[in-house]
């Protein structure tokens, strides 16, 4: 995977700030409702084998 | 059309590299805290399917159901901290598979707990924030309280800017302290008193592509220590550790067009029980006239079954487990989200179908009676103090 | 800020916009407050009066920021861009058409040197009595670009500001390739010369045909080479498109400056849209429409 990362971070443009107005859009973020996007990983991990991947797993609960 | 070209010349470059050291063209990414203060609210379902009454012993049945309640709130405290308070309020009642038998055809069938399960789970997590020049830093404490679960847990996370400000490091920890006391009820259950730890790490790094398209990979590690059977199966019996590892990549693309964003999300994880998954999830944010915003999205999700895991027990293993979470199978869902802003508000309605099938999945294995199909449904409502 | 400014944003509710255009004004306001050399409490006129007495004056990181940019253009234009010029406006007088003595403008040069500010990240210093600071050649076109990060960061997505003549734009209007801005007639003002749309980024101009002075049959615009402390005989008007105004307004201040021939030569080589319009009010640059003199 790491090589695959370094083609693809040498394949970027540079966008300076001014241009970035884009991706500050709501839309472009990597959560664009974090309750229901808790939730929806909370079930997930409850009903499935598998968890995390989106940053460090918080705190547990009786469900799995 | 008058278009600025590429910044060529020594003195264009000269100048306008030393005018974006100024405040007004350093473009607020993610590294200001938030500007007003937000307040949400939200309630979901969840409703599992009736188990069909070919998979379980004594007909089909209900199964389970979840009322949830959150509320956010999220402040700017001085100039550059931020402080959030979530609160989650869960009521889950019905039944769940309590083991799998073998019926007289030889297929097997689960036996269902019986609606005896009642219980409510209350979580309240806090959050403050410190942001600087070149990304930010939070420190979170989660607790959670139900009547047979406890846990406490701490997360610190940060994220770091290159100086150009196109890729972002970031890296989080957090310790997890569960402690596990099953009512005691109609079914006897594996444990009377037990205690689990999660220690998890990870790395992300977000890097700007183009003018409308982010990409980033994140690297997990998570370590899960003491008594991580499920309290109310009949004769489960798993190891007391588990090392879990995922790697997960997101790309995120802004079309001008149809004024929508593409989002797709691919995680990939493995652990030392022998699940190995996959997971895809592909969402479509389009953006409609008067602040609408419908949002369609799919998800598919596969793995392998743990190695412990039979539907049936065989006399002699060490380790031994019929859940249906932890069989081979594959999942699909979809589901749609609608949003609303107006003025300082905004209102969002979801719903989602989950369905799973054995043979939807890459690996195959035996086939779990107890596989759930549900669905979730969703309404929220957001207010910003500005 | 010395003329109309204007404000044109699209929005889709009257709520979100009120606060929106709230921030915008109060971010031109704070600027001109902290920057304006007419204001006794500014921090141009405290820098300014503590000049030659053994005081720096402390500077935060945005004027810190602004003077390095100044450097720089300093160091591009050649010294030809120098924020310590202001102080020869006392001996010239553009209302009447007299020449001062040379005298008196030789009594001014001293004063005027960019290379003798000593300024560092959190404080400035101008060494000698008399001595100006004038952030007019840069701060506007800046407060155009701050109102307009202002306005993004309110959630209007396409706004243009214009802060009489400088323009910023965040992006381009819903269904439209740009905004439609007119670049002024340097002699007619209310007469567009071109009209340019414009999707993202700013418009400068610097020009001003009225304001110029006529000595013995000469022409002279109204702004002053440092070194010689005389008008420059150069452009009557030049307007430059580039991502920032701040950019902009410098090139085209910049262009202002140079002899006429080395202003034309400098500005096609920048890679930008441009306009100039030379003493003969003949068009020059990518931005001139085709056969069409200014006159």
């Amino acid at each position: 995977m790491s090589l695959l990362m370094i083609v693809v971070l040498c394949g970027c443009e540079t966008v300076q700030p001014w241009e970035r107005g884009i991706l500050a859009k709501e839309e472009m973020q990597w959560q664009t409702n974090a309750a229901e996007a808790q939730l929806r990983n909370q079930i997930y991990a409850s009903k499935e084998a598998s968890s995390g991947g989106a940053g460090a797993s918080g705190g547990g609960c009786g469900c799995n | 059309m008058a278009r600025p070209k590429d910044d060529r010349n020594a003195s264009l470059l000269a100048l306008t590299s030393s005018a974006l050291l100024l405040p007004a063209y350093q473009c607020a990414q993610a590294d200001a805290p938030p500007e007003f203060t937000e307040l949400g609210m939200r309630y979901s379902k969840y409703d599992e399917d009736d188990i069909l009454a070919r998979k379980a012993f004594g007909g089909g049945s209900e199964r389970y159901e979840i009322d949830v309640a959150q509320f956010h709130l999220l402040a700017p405290v001085a100039d550059q901290w931020s402080v959030a308070l979530d609160v989650a309020w869960e009521d889950m009642s019905g039944a769940s598979p309590w083991f799998v038998g073998e019926s007289a055809s030889g297929s097997p069938k689960v036996i269902m707990s019986g609606a005896s399960i009642e219980d409510t789970r209350t979580e309240v997590s806090g959050t403050t924030r410190y942001y600087y020049d070149r990304g930010n830093a939070g420190i979170n404490y989660t607790y959670s309280d139900e009547d047979d679960y406890t846990s406490h847990a701490v997360a610190v996370d940060g994220a770091f800017n290159s100086e150009d400000g196109l890729t972002t490091y970031s890296a989080a920890v957090s310790t997890s302290h569960d402690n596990i006391d099953p009512t005691q009820g109609s079914i006897p259950t594996n444990t009377l008193n037990a205690r689990k730890d999660i220690n998890s790490v990870w790395m992300g790094v977000t890097r700007i592509v183009s003018k409308r398209a982010l990409l980033r990979f994140g690297l997990s590690y998570t370590y899960r220590d003491g008594f991580l059977t499920d309290p109310y199966k009949g004769d489960d019996r798993r190891p007391d550790e588990r090392k879990e590892w995922a790697a997960s990549t997101g790309y995120r693309h802004f079309f001008e067009a149809p004024n929508a964003a593409l989002h797709v999300d691919y995680r990939y994880f493995n652990d030392d029980w022998d699940v190995e998954s996959h997971t895809v999830d592909v969402a479509w944010e389009q953006n409609l006239p008067q602040n609408f915003r419908v949002t369609p999205f799919i998800r598919y999700y596969t793995q392998q079954e743990a190695e412990f895991f039979y539907n049936i027990e065989e006399p002699g293993y060490e380790h031994f487990s019929d859940d249906y979470r932890l069989s081979a199978f594959g999942a699909f869902s979809y589901g749609l989200r609608l949003r609303h802003d107006f003025g300082n508000w905004s209102v969002n309605f979801d719903a989602e179908r989950y369905k799973t099938d054995e043979s939807w999945g890459i690996y195959s294995g035996e086939e779990s009676p107890g596989l759930v199909d549900f669905w979730r449904y969703g309404f929220g409502l957001d207010y910003i103090f500005r | 800020m010395g003329g109309p400014c204007r404000l044109r944003l699209e929005v889709t509710t009257r709520g979100a916009a009120d606060t929106a255009i709230a921030a915008a004004v109060s971010e031109v306001r704070r600027l001109e407050l902290k920057y304006s050399r007419y204001l006794a409490d500014s921090l141009t006129s405290a820098i300014n009066r503590s000049a030659g007495t053994g005081t720096p004056v402390s500077i935060d990181a945005e004027t810190a920021g602004l003077l390095d940019y100044a450097n720089t253009a300093w160091r591009e234009s050649g010294g030809l861009f120098d924020l310590t010029s202001g102080v020869l406006r006392r001996a010239w007088d553009f209302k009447s058409a007299r020449a001062p003595e040379q005298r008196d403008i030789e009594s001014l040069l001293p004063l005027v040197g960019w290379e003798q500010v000593q300024w560092e990240r959190d404080s400035v210093y101008l060494p000698r009595r008399g001595m100006e600071l004038d952030f007019g050649g840069c701060v506007k076109e800046y407060a155009a670009d701050s109102a307009a990060a202002q306005l993004r960061r309110h959630g209007v997505s396409a706004a243009l500001v214009d802060l009489a003549g400088d323009m910023a734009a965040t992006a381009a209007p819903s269904g439209a390739p740009g905004w439609p801005v007119g670049i002024r007639h340097p002699v007619s003002r209310e007469q567009a010369v071109a009209r340019v749309l414009l999707p993202e980024g700013g418009l400068a101009s610097s020009g001003d045909y009225e304001r110029c002075l006529v000595i013995d049959g000469t022409r002279y615009g109204h702004i002053l080479h440092p070194r010689t402390g005389w008008p420059v005989r150069g452009l009557v008007a030049v307007s430059v498109l580039a991502r920032q105004c701040l950019v902009a307004g410098s090139a085209a201040t910049i262009a202002m400056l140079k002899p006429p021939g080395e202003a034309l030569e400098w500005l096609a080589n920048l890679g930008v849209p441009w306009l100039a319009i030379d003493a003969d009010l003949a068009m020059h640059g990518t931005l001139a429409p085709v056969n069409a003199p200014a006159r």
